[in-house]
């Protein structure tokens, strides 16, 4: 039939444009298979080649810097912009809000930098991406500028900016979770985590970030770590989940939801979701970050103002004291046309003054020994001695260029658990096969 | 169709006359044709082969740069992911859902708008609101409806469900919104159906004593089969293409995940090119397998269309 | 909601019947109560969000079904966000762009389809409308690198020619349909008169089929207008980036507000030219719509 003719005709006009374009497609990088990298910072193939910051390459720089951030709900980014703008240095900051959850902020920069794009020149990354930014590239070696200046930080935040023995950001703030009580409900501080759990379920609940995002992560982590879990072996070659201190932490979550200590709504709770309930006065706990702190006796409409204090993590019956190391680092980007006006940038950023500014005004915790010493910065936080030892007690998340889905990993099944769409114990055992799963990705 | 058996017969003698102004008819449908048909070959056909390809190697998420010849594996890995089945069945149960409540909504308002009754005109204005708004938009509107504590359905029907957050809920809630915005489309396509029915029939069938239900079953929807089966095609496509409103409204989690959303997640968010590559070229087959069906079957107007 | 349980039930479908065929018979009282039911099945939605851009700070959460301060000072910051007048700009042009590129080289093949004679018609529509029904991922993923790689990512062009993937058969399809409609004859008489093909069909078939014309342009438009996998996939930043993505990447008027208020405003701001441009050219979409669908 005439027809069946024609279209036989067009179907094969189609066939040798597509054969046409596979053969023209992209081929980069040959093939060659193994080659699957040690997780963990191992040896220095991946990041050889990298580009390498000259420290001296700020003076006297000019030019737009456009730094980009998550939604900066602590007001701390602008007010360090608005004041680096005045001192007109020739360099001007321009700022590019992503939205709030650090999820979202991971997906809008590794866009960029997959499409080569110079648009964001200094960026505040979480400190659990370095070791995947720094493998494919994206970031500048920052190991020149920060060796002049290590003696000034901290010593756990530059471990986070570490990978392959270089560093590849400058840390900003650092952070470690707290756990917040409502002191009109609560005396005195719980001891254990178990406690904190029974007291809530007594006296009005606890709230803390249960939705399926890096946020959860951190939360589960902190009693899994105080349980005594690990999340991978000791060198960082497979995963090590599937335990029963896993289980436990797991459950004690999962049971305090089924209790209503902690409302059902909570797996949708990220910070901003969970500051606000806590907020309302009605919960006895909330799990947050220090920024939280100002926040809860600033806002307008709090309603816990002048009634709460902070702690560092309790211990797990069985196991010990832990705690989650978050923070931000300044990183530079590998496709920025001007590194010399955005090390200029993160180097104000990450000052004396501004850290002592970010300290006393905005309660977020400084990287910088000598910020503590600070007359302004003890006052404003009443916390710091606190937040020192939170520091110190705290361990990092698995460092490894895999990072993002081993965090999914775990969030996803913790999630599914404390919605009750699986047992605690699938959930580990199901986040354990996911993790060595992403351990082997080629 | 008078027109065409005229022009046919007007070609004879007329032809050797034409031929001498100007192109041929063959040469000039060439030259008129070509242009789009190569504009599509590079818009559509190239990409298409681009991504074939991509999804035929594997790209390392470590090392930048390496990558390697991966033929089936990562088809085999997407169809061995119980996540791309989740995905999978989800966009199933969305497309049958939606689809039903919008044919039978749609159906209603079709005939609530052939009704003759005073502000007709309002009404099919009305309709038209919902169709009229973005996607993104709709989002946004189920999402101020439905997100405690702004919106209100909690506080309507005195739960406490955390509708974005909860296995089938979430579900619920897009399939609803979707239902909202493409219900006007059904009921327009339903009404010109129903518009070209003479009422004659109605009038003939009445003297004959048929009840309303009868007339309804016997005469409305088989008249209406063609046009209803048009809408159900272009809307089961549509549907299983689905991303926007799982993407807004919560971001694909809470058992909202599609074939769209977990192709583009693995590809955007993981990095995993290959696999995602090979997740939305499944995506595409599994479409494509849908339209090859309805033209095959249910061509007809194209192939009215393709009558000279 | 309300609405779903009201439309549902075809009981009431057959007792309607009775009242469109006989126009004549005064309208039952059940019928007024469908169409009020449809109308707040259609507005109510639109209401609720117009409720929330009205709210800001702690009314927001409350949950009242109108403002108790209503103020508009989530419409003023989104006049002030530079990134969204920006957003309007590029979608207009990408739009528009699109639009114009889709109906030009659309119209030429959609005449040759509906009107001179010449084999392969049937596969060419086929493929035309199977195009139309490709999901949009399967593009999106390898134009992402491939503009990645041509420097055209997070640019105009970049996001028009994807959106004609869509356009140009979508106008092609439409536009065969109107172009059948034109009565031969005209054109019949014009080449009589000793015009040639090309003359024909500037002369007579394009001023009649400017209808036809401008409802694939409108139904095109707002296909672009709408297109949201594009927009978040291929552009970053307010340079290229479209309506939907701001939307969608709105990260609130100051920082302790939630998002949604400015979200709701800036999606109100979208919506009201938009519902303005559908009513005004309803009979043109209504028709676009249908072509095809119950003739041919």
């Amino acid at each position: 039939m005439r027809g069946r003719f024609g279209f036989g005709a067009v179907l094969a006009a189609l066939v040798c444009a597509l054969f046409l374009a596979a053969c023209g497609g992209d081929d980069d990088g040959g093939g060659g298979g193994g080659g699957a990298a040690s997780s963990g910072g191992g040896g220095q193939e991946q990041t050889k080649g990298a580009k390498v910051i000259d420290p001296n390459s700020m003076n006297g720089a000019k030019g737009n810097v456009t730094y980009c951030t998550g939604k900066d709900t602590s007001g701390a980014s602008h007010a360090w912009i608005n004041a680096y703008n005045k001192k007109k240095t020739g360099v001007t900051v321009k700022i590019f809000e992503f939205p709030a959850s650090a999820d979202a902020q991971r997906q809008q920069f590794i866009q960029r930098q997959q499409a080569k794009s110079g648009e964001c020149d200094v960026f505040s990354s979480d400190v659990i991406w370095t070791a995947e930014f720094a493998s494919q590239k994206w970031l500048y070696d920052m190991t020149p500028y920060v060796a002049k200046r290590k003696s000034e930080f901290i010593q756990a935040p530059i471990q986070t900016v570490t990978y392959e023995g270089k560093q590849w950001g400058v840390p900003e703030t650092t952070d470690a979770g707290f756990l917040y009580y409502n002191d009109e409900k609560i005396k005195s501080p719980p001891s254990t985590w178990q406690q904190v759990y029974q007291q809530a379920a007594q006296e009005g609940g606890i709230v803390y970030q249960g939705a399926a995002y890096e946020g959860l992560t951190c939360d589960f982590l902190e009693l899994l770590f105080a349980a005594g879990g690990q999340v991978l072996n000791e060198d960082g070659s497979k995963a090590a989940l599937n335990s029963p201190q896993s289980v436990k932490a797991l459950q004690l979550m999962v049971d305090g939801i089924k209790n209503g200590a902690a409302p059902r709504a909570v797996t949708t709770y990220m910070e901003p979701e969970s500051l606000a309930a806590w907020q309302t006065g009605k919960y006895a706990f909330m799990r947050n970050w220090p920024y939280a702190y100002a926040l809860s006796q600033n806002d307008k409409g709090s309603k816990v103002k002048g009634k709460f204090q902070v702690t560092p993590q309790p211990s797990f019956e069985g196991g010990g004291k832990a705690g989650i190391l978050g923070g931000h680092n300044s990183v530079i980007s590998a496709f920025t046309d001007n590194p010399g006006a955005a090390l200029a940038v993160v180097d104000y950023n990450t000052s004396l003054e501004n850290n002592v500014r970010v300290g006393s005004k905005y309660s977020l915790a400084p990287v910088l020994n000598a910020a503590y010493d600070d007359a302004k910065v003890k006052k404003a936080l009443p916390f710091s001695d606190e937040l020192k030892q939170a520091v110190a007690q705290a361990k990092a998340r698995p460092v490894s260029p895999v990072y993002p889905q081993i965090s999914q990993a775990i969030y996803n099944n913790v999630n599914d658990a404390l919605a009750g769409r699986q047992s605690p114990a699938d959930a580990m055992k199901k986040a354990n096969d996911a993790i060595d799963k992403a351990l082997a990705t080629f | 169709m008078a027109e065409a058996t005229t022009s046919v017969t007007e070609a004879g003698p007329q032809q050797t006359q034409r031929r001498s102004k100007g192109l041929s008819e063959r040469r000039l449908a060439f030259l008129m044709v070509s242009p789009s048909m190569v504009l599509i070959a590079l818009v559509a056909a190239y990409p298409i082969g681009y991504g074939i390809w991509l999804s035929l190697h594997e790209y390392s998420v470590r090392v930048a740069g390496l990558s390697r010849w991966a033929g089936l594996r990562n088809y085999t890995t997407a169809l061995g992911d119980s996540e791309w089945w989740a995905a999978f069945t989800h966009t199933m149960i969305f497309a049958a859902s939606s689809v039903t409540l919008e044919l039978l909504i749609g159906l209603g308002m079709a005939m609530a708008m052939h009704a003759a009754f005073k502000g007709q005109g309002l009404l099919r204005t009305t309709v038209l609101v919902p169709w009229a708004v973005l996607t993104v938009v709709t989002a946004v509107m189920w999402r101020t409806m439905f997100e405690s504590p702004l919106g209100f359905v909690n506080t309507l029907l005195g739960t406490d469900t955390v509708w974005l957050g909860e296995e089938p809920y979430a579900l619920i809630v897009i399939i609803l919104a979707d239902v909202w915005k493409t219900a006007p489309f059904m009921a327009l396509l339903i009404l010109a159906g129903l518009q070209v029915i003479p009422s004659e029939i109605y009038e003939a069938a009445k003297v004959d004593g048929a009840t309303a239900w009868q007339r309804f079953t016997r005469i409305t929807l088989p008249l209406l089969t063609p046009a209803i089966l048009v809408a159900l095609i272009f809307r089961t496509l549509d549907a299983l293409r689905v991303f926007d409103l799982p993407f807004f409204l919560t971001n694909a989690k809470s058992g909202t995940s599609t074939l769209s959303t977990i192709a583009q997640e693995t590809f955007a968010s993981n990095r995993i090119y290959g696999l995602g590559s090979a997740m939305a070229v499944l995506t595409f087959l599994i479409v494509m397998a849908v339209s090859f069906i309805y033209i095959r079957t249910v061509g007809g107007n194209i192939r009215g269309l393709a009558e000279d | 909601m309300a609405a779903t349980t009201a439309e549902a039930p075809q009981a009431a479908a057959p007792r309607k019947k009775k009242g469109a065929g006989t126009a004549a018979v005064k309208t039952p009282w059940w019928l007024y109560v469908v169409v009020a039911a449809i109308v707040i099945f259609c507005l109510f939605p639109f209401y609720w969000m117009i409720n929330i851009s009205l709210k800001t700070g702690a009314d927001l959460t409350n949950g009242s079904a109108y403002p108790p301060n209503p103020t508009l000072k989530n419409y003023q910051s989104v006049f002030q966000n530079g990134d969204f007048t920006r957003a309007l700009l590029n979608s207009a042009v990408v739009s528009v762009v699109t639009t114009v590129a889709a109906l030009t080289v659309g119209s030429f093949c959609a005449y040759a389809l509906a009107r001179l004679r010449f084999k392969g018609k049937f596969p060419i529509l086929a493929l035309v409308l199977s195009i139309t029904t490709f999901p949009a991922i399967a593009i999106a993923a390898p134009l992402f690198r491939l503009w990645s790689d041509i420097g055209i990512f997070n640019t105009w062009i970049g996001l028009i020619i994807p959106n004609l993937t869509f356009a140009l058969p979508l106008a092609i399809y439409i536009l065969v349909s109107f172009f059948k409609e034109i009565p031969k004859d005209l054109e019949e008489a014009a080449l009589v008169d000793g015009a040639t093909y090309f003359q024909a069909f500037r002369k007579v078939v394009v001023p009649l089929a400017a209808p036809g014309l401008a409802t694939a342009g409108i139904l095109t438009f707002i296909g672009v207008w709408n297109e949201f996998l594009f927009a978040i996939t291929l552009t970053s930043s307010p340079k290229a980036r479209t309506v939907p993505a701001a939307i969608a990447f709105f990260t609130g008027s100051t920082q302790f507000e939630r998002p949604l208020g400015t979200v709701s405003a800036a999606s109100v701001i979208i919506s009201i030219p938009l519902i303005f441009l559908v009513l005004f050219f309803q009979k043109r979409i209504v028709a676009g719509l249908t072509a095809g669908a119950v003739k041919g």
